[in-house]
């Protein structure tokens, strides 16, 4: 069988615990800290931004999030077949749409420093669209089994 | 692609999950497959066929809407 570069089907459950594990931090970070939680502005006048509590806070949780829809959208189902490797193929294209659909959007209607919203939403905008897409259409496909029966 | 997998089942008196086990693919796959949603690969193809003894031919067979095939 030929190499399909997915992580184990266990993979899935690590990656749901870091994303729960990512609420409370970030709750906590913000009730510690009030207003330090929104990004400020990359190139803010008071010197570098680089590297501060606040800066390193963000990578840590956004990686965390990141890591974890990584391992949800990529890890094996139970069984992995020819079938499944197609509906995988079918949601990422749409999610691939959707996000080039919303970035063209977003690039001719904002200006400026609306850009950086702009990666913010890049970033999560296809591995969530492609995990629910490929979600929906795996629970279409165990209901049609159901009503078969 | 129309197929007979249903009645070769029958015949053979094997479940969907049995003939799934058979050809190492999900129950979903081959339920899809006898309800003409999906195409199976020429490998599982292959391998349904195998199961049942027959030839490919006689399990999967082109439909009229598949006429694409080009005359030279």
């Amino acid at each position: 069988m030929r190499t399909n570069y997915l992580f184990s089907y266990k993979s899935r459950f690590i990656g749901l615990g870091l994303i729960l594990l990512h609420i409370p931090v970030r709750l906590f970070w913000e009730m510690a800290y009030p207003g330090l939680g929104s990004h400020g502005s990359p190139m803010s006048p008071a010197g570098s931004t680089l590297f501060t509590n606040e800066h390193l806070f963000n990578i840590v949780s956004t990686i965390l999030v990141l890591v974890g829809l990584f391992l949800i959208a990529f890890s094996k189902e139970k069984i992995e077949d020819e079938q499944i490797s197609q509906l995988r193929l079918d949601s990422l294209r749409w999610a691939i749409y959707l996000n080039y659909l919303i970035l063209l959007c977003s690039l001719i209607f904002t200006t400026g420093i609306d850009l950086f919203d702009i990666l913010r939403l890049n970033i999560w905008v296809p591995l969530v669209f492609f995990i629910i897409r490929f979600r929906w259409v795996i629970f279409r496909l165990n209901r049609s089994l159901k009503t078969d029966k | 692609m129309k197929n007979n997998i249903r009645v070769e089942r029958a015949i053979k008196n094997i479940t969907q999950a049995e003939l799934a086990e058979q050809v190492d693919v999900s129950r979903q796959t081959i339920n899809s497959i006898e309800s003409n949603k999906y195409v199976p690969s020429a490998l599982l193809a292959m391998k349904i066929a195998r199961v049942f003894n027959k030839p490919v031919e006689t399990i999967f067979m082109l439909e009229e809407s598949d006429d694409g095939i080009k005359k030279r």
